[in-house]
């Protein structure tokens, strides 16, 4: 295995009674993708704020690059960088402006802040809008710019926290290849989403977290083995026909290992989902439940989810 | 008209919920007011209105008698209301006392001051003539000239005195009134009767003075003064943001929300505007009612006054609406706007009565719904009556209609570009 | 520690850089301070804020001495007289804005000059009631009427005296006694030395310096309000999410509120700089002899308003509640701390209490400094003061600060 670059032992946060992150731990190695994946108000952004020195752990163990974040707070900043959810830049100032001033924030100076704003500004394309004002930049290169800033000081470990929030697809598909770009440049990213697709497509490996706790950690392989060979079939039926109890009807039928149930939809693991339909399909018509669609999906993040915690990933 | 009304009441009650808007709608005026009343005795109940007695050091190295007299006319009950006196020993400490700011002034009667005024018994010559020195503290510069009245005062009593002995004993000698060996005589007897009387015995002007009739409580409250000025100061701020709503609306793209309704531009704008009236008026009353009710203020005539509300609510409306005309941004409306709000607030007589700037100044006021508006409000508080404010209520709606056309103008303009 | 300082800089550089994003800053930061500073100051429309006791003044004689009795009082430094007609002086002294309201009557000149001993002139003056400045502008109008027809006293007296000693035996006889002696007496008027000499701290530059009062209180409120906005700039930083993004890079805290305040008041100094230039060179107003003096005391005042700024920083949430706060503040510190009005017309417990607001010990320090000539060693007390507050405040703003 790989040197860790980031090793979490049991952090843990406390906001009065409310122990928002209750004992997370893991390593991340360098050249790694690691998404932490859960719904919103899981804990993630509690914790990327905890790892990148916002908040002060109630409790826990933070090594980044060999120093510790509680006790050497400054060197670790250093090797990090943080793109953070919301866009934080001086809309007053031009992008060139903001990134020079960012870069010295970390330290940088002279030629070589110069150079590499000029290197940044290429890899987020918007060398040809540099000396615009960000306040006239659109969602999309706002965001771009907001990546670029944590970028410069060529930081060990990449924190992005939920970075293509509230933009149109085209932004995003951007931004998710730039995330992929950088991993191929050897760059570690511990990036935090609520969407099961972005996790699945860039990690090498996901932490799935709910209610402050990180449930299931592994790659992708290693997740899906957790709901065993089981399909996912999803049923959907007309609004207000599911009262109570319907998920017990199907429980019992052979091949059904799982029910769950969300607003109008039933949700059933399944060994192999052709040999189970038909039976599914009786049971829902003797009982006057009007079955509008049916889905049937192969193993993935989200039903590992379900399968963890008998919700959706998004409600 | 029910769709102005609508988006005018939106628009009041987002106002009134914003809570830094509050701040300084009625707040600031509220606390400024305070300040003001604090600062110039207002609540300072005491027996004596004016100014609080001014402290004064003296120094008497005068070896006759004048530098004594000029303690006594000091230290009389009648200006023992007026004046603080203490001694000193030594100019130094008296001046040092004035460096200090202890004293508003240090009044030094030199060596000599009684010799330079009475001739010497033995030779009959005066000496040289030794000022009376008033130090004066330039930082307190009423109480400085209250003392230097008081000494100048003394100072024309005795030059008054020694001239009518100076013209008598001429006069006497040169008509061969008076012997040669009774000249001496005669000038003391002449000399006693003027500075031996407290009374100013050889003046020719009196001063008949009496106390005005009625008690002093009716006085004139200067928050009669402030409490209308500070709320039309902080006036022109509510109409800037109810200006800056317009250009906001536009911008968050709720002006298009509303335009796409079947509301047209003008309703839209007819309720931003009666929308930044209304709170106007809402202002400017709660802050009536509350200083009248925690003051005391008298406000005068009722009628009048809701007149003079009205009116100034719509003067400062239109002004608001002006600014944002002329405006690009909402960031552009709000500074504009606290910059003419201070620029009025300064022109209008808010922070002093604009009649004390002289002529120029006085005639710019006249642009500022603030100067007609104050003039009215202080009619009104003493005891003026409807007739009083008839020129400033007209005065103010003329201001409103030509403000207001102007404004619509400049709008039409930019909406059959944009 | 040569890192702190290059962040620093770059954290200056980016604030002035926000701050004068928008021209109209420039507004707040020069042209409304200056423009103030003109009017209040008077330095080109002729009145300072007038703080002279206001007195009616009815005037039924029209003849030369009682010009000349308007004109003494004009000049006065104690009473503003405010000339009313006889049928509204009643109404207009009901209004109590007026201390005193003085009638010269028909024929008061003519009995000046007169001298008949059985019929002084009388002026008639009505005090409001219980009130010093009633008192204050009686020995005022006692002073100026003092100088007025003195040599007509004189002769008078003179010709009482004569009688005493032998009748005149005819009024022609008696008019030529009077008119000798006028003439002897105008003379020794004319002749007379001057027995009072008024005089001032050598700073000073002829009596009370309205416009350099209006200089130093005006520079306070508009350097004030904007170092207020600290607070304003910190909510701004936390709203933009920026001050997260700064606590993120390897920058202490105090590295980070060293910059903010190191920025805003440097913008703040430049702006005093400039104020005191411009007051100086064309204006014309006197600030004082002491530049060591006065930049001490600017600075402390600088240093004492930004640090409220901080404090209020921690106080506020959003910023144009800051903003709002800021203006206010501000203002109500200028006032009270005797920017507008001198401090000597507060009545006399609350003159005690504004002791307690920076405002009144900046404008302590630089009155020292530019009314009375003073030097840094008479401002050391005021300038501790200062300190202190600046100390205090930074103490409980750094303590209660909101990074979130």
């Amino acid at each position: 295995m790989a040197e860790p670059i980031l090793t979490v032992k049991d952090l843990r946060k406390r906001f009065g009674d409310f122990e928002a992150v209750q004992g997370v731990s893991f390593c991340m190695v360098r050249g790694e993708i690691f998404s932490l994946l859960g719904p919103n108000g899981a804990g993630k952004t509690t914790a990327i704020s905890m790892l990148s020195t916002l908040l002060r752990p109630s409790s826990g163990k933070v090594v980044v690059n060999g120093r510790s974040l509680l006790t050497d707070p400054q060197a670790a900043k250093q090797a990090i960088g943080v793109v953070p959810q919301e866009i934080a830049l001086y809309d007053a100032l031009s992008a060139r402006q903001n990134l020079h001033f960012w870069g010295r924030m970390y330290g940088m100076g002279g030629g070589a802040l110069k150079e590499r704003v000029e290197e940044v500004l290429t890899q987020v394309d918007l060398r040809d809008r540099a000396d615009d004002r960000v306040g006239s930049y659109s969602g999309g290169m706002k965001r771009r710019i907001n990546i670029a800033a944590g970028l410069l000081h060529k930081p060990q470990l990449l924190f992005m926290d939920e970075p293509t929030v509230g933009i149109d697809p085209q932004s995003r598909r951007r931004i998710l290849d730039m995330v992929l770009e950088l991993r191929d440049q050897g760059m570690t990213v511990l990036y935090t989403t609520h969407y099961m697709e972005e996790a699945e497509e860039l990690s090498d490996r996901v932490g799935i977290m709910d209610h402050g706790k990180l449930i299931a950690l592994g790659t992708q392989k290693e997740l899906t083995r957790l709901v065993g060979q089981q399909e996912t079939l999803r049923l959907h039926f007309g609004e207000g026909q599911l009262m109570n109890g319907e998920a017990a009807l199907f429980e019992g039928v052979d091949g059904v290992l799982q029910v769950t149930t969300l607003a109008d939809e039933l949700v059933l693991g399944v060994t192999e989902t052709t040999a189970v339909l038909p039976d599914v399909v009786a049971i829902a018509n003797a009982h006057n439940l009007r079955i509008r669609s049916v889905d049937i999906a192969e193993p993935n993040l989200e039903a590992v989810f379900l399968h963890l915690t008998g919700r959706a990933l998004r409600d | 008209m029910l769709k102005l009304l609508t988006i005018g009441w939106k628009d009041l009650i987002v106002t009134f919920r914003d809570r830094a808007a509050l701040i300084m709608m009625l707040a600031a005026p509220f606390v400024l007011t305070l300040g003001m009343g604090a600062v110039t005795g207002a609540f300072s109940d005491g027996s004596n209105n004016g100014i609080d007695p001014v402290p004064l050091v003296l120094v008497n190295e005068d070896e006759g008698e004048l530098g004594g007299f000029l303690l006594d006319v000091m230290q009389s009950e009648e200006l023992a209301d007026l004046l603080v006196v203490q001694t000193a020993v030594s100019t130094e400490t008296a001046r040092q006392q004035v460096d200090d700011d202890a004293v508003a002034a240090a009044v030094l009667v030199p060596t000599g001051f009684s010799a330079s005024i009475f001739p010497d018994r033995a030779t009959g010559q005066t000496g040289a003539t030794m000022p009376i020195e008033v130090y004066a503290n330039p930082g307190r510069p009423i109480g400085a000239s209250v003392v230097e009245a008081v000494v100048t005062e003394f100072v024309n009593r005795v030059e008054r005195n020694q001239l009518t002995m100076q013209v008598t004993m001429t006069q006497l000698a040169t008509n061969g009134l008076v012997e040669m060996d009774e000249m001496e005589e005669t000038a003391v007897a002449i000399g006693n009767d003027l500075f031996g009387n407290s009374q100013d015995a050889a003046a020719n002007i009196v001063i008949d003075t009496h106390t005005a009739s009625g008690s002093s409580d009716g006085g004139f409250n200067v928050l009669s003064f402030f409490a209308p000025s500070m709320a039309i100061f902080f006036l022109m701020y509510t109409v800037t943001i109810g200006a800056r709503s317009i250009l906001q609306e536009q911008e968050q793209g709720t002006l298009s929300r509303l335009l796409v309704s079947p509301t047209s531009l003008a309703q839209v704008l007819g309720g931003k505007v009666v929308g930044t009236f209304l709170t106007g008026v809402a202002q400017v009353t709660i802050l009536i009612v509350a200083t009248t009710l925690l003051f005391q203020l008298r406000w005068g005539n009722g009628l009048g006054v809701a007149l003079l509300i009205v009116a100034v609510a719509l003067a400062a409306t239109s002004w608001g609406l002006l600014v944002a005309s002329l405006s690009n941004t909402p960031g552009q409306v709000g500074s504009a706007g606290t910059a003419v709000m201070l620029l009025f607030g300064i022109l209008g007589g808010t922070f002093f009565p604009t009649a004390q700037m002289g002529g120029l100044l006085e005639a710019a006021g006249k642009i500022t719904p603030h100067a007609w508006a104050m003039d009215g409000f202080l009619s009104l508080a003493t005891g003026g009556t409807l007739a009083d404010v008839v020129t400033p209520v007209l005065a103010l709606l003329l201001m409103t209609a030509l403000v207001f056309g102007a404004a619509l103008l400049m709008l039409r303009r930019r909406w059959a570009v944009a | 520690m040569v890192m702190m300082m290059q962040k620093i800089w770059a954290m200056m550089w980016k604030d002035a850089r926000v701050r004068f994003s928008s021209r109209s800053e420039l507004l707040f930061f020069l042209v409304l301070p200056l423009l103030f500073t003109v009017i209040l100051g008077g330095a080109q429309f002729g009145g300072d804020g007038d703080n002279r006791i206001p007195v009616l003044v009815v005037n039924e004689d029209s003849g030369e001495m009682a010009d000349e009795l308007l004109a003494l009082l004009t000049a006065s430094k104690t009473v503003r007289p405010e000339l009313v007609a006889a049928a509204e002086a009643e109404t207009r002294f009901g209004d109590n804005e007026h201390a005193a309201l003085l009638r010269i009557p028909a024929g008061f000149g003519e009995r000046v000059a007169a001298g008949e001993p059985a019929e002084p002139a009388v002026l008639d003056l009505t005090q409001a009631p219980n009130n010093t400045n009633a008192i204050a502008a009686q020995q005022a109008i006692q002073a100026a009427v003092g100088s007025l027809g003195q040599a007509a006293a004189a002769a008078q007296s003179s010709v009482m005296v004569a009688e005493e000693k032998r009748p005149f035996t005819t009024p022609t006889e008696r008019a030529a006694y009077f008119a000798e002696g006028l003439a002897l007496a105008q003379t020794a008027v004319a002749e007379a030395p001057q027995r009072i000499a008024v005089t001032q701290p050598e700073a000073a530059t002829g009596g009370f310096d309205g416009a350099a009062h209006q200089a130093v209180g005006q520079l306070l409120t508009w350097v004030l309000i904007p170092l207020l906005g600290t607070s304003g700039y910190l909510a701004f930083e936390r709203a933009q999410g920026t001050l997260r993004r700064l606590l993120v890079t390897p920058t202490h805290t105090a590295t980070y509120l060293l910059g903010t305040v190191a920025s805003q008041l440097g913008l703040g100094l430049v702006q005093m700089t400039i104020l005191v230039l411009f007051g100086v060179y064309v204006l014309r107003v006197n600030w004082g002899h002491s530049v060591a003096g006065l930049a001490l005391m600017l600075f402390l005042f600088g240093l004492a308003a930004v640090a409220f700024g901080v404090m209020l920083g921690a106080f506020t949430k959003t910023e144009s509640q800051a903003n709002s706060l800021s203006i206010m503040m501000g203002m109500a510190l200028a006032l009270l701390g005797g920017a507008w009005i001198p401090l000597e017309v507060f009545p006399q417990g609350m003159q005690t209490a504004v002791h307690i607001l920076p405002t009144t010990w900046a404008m302590r320090g630089l009155s020292d400094i530019v009314l009375r000539g003073q030097g840094v060693a008479d401002v050391l007390l005021e300038g501790s003061v200062l300190l202190g507050f600046a100390l205090l405040f930074f103490t409980i703003g750094v303590w209660r600060f909101r990074y979130e």
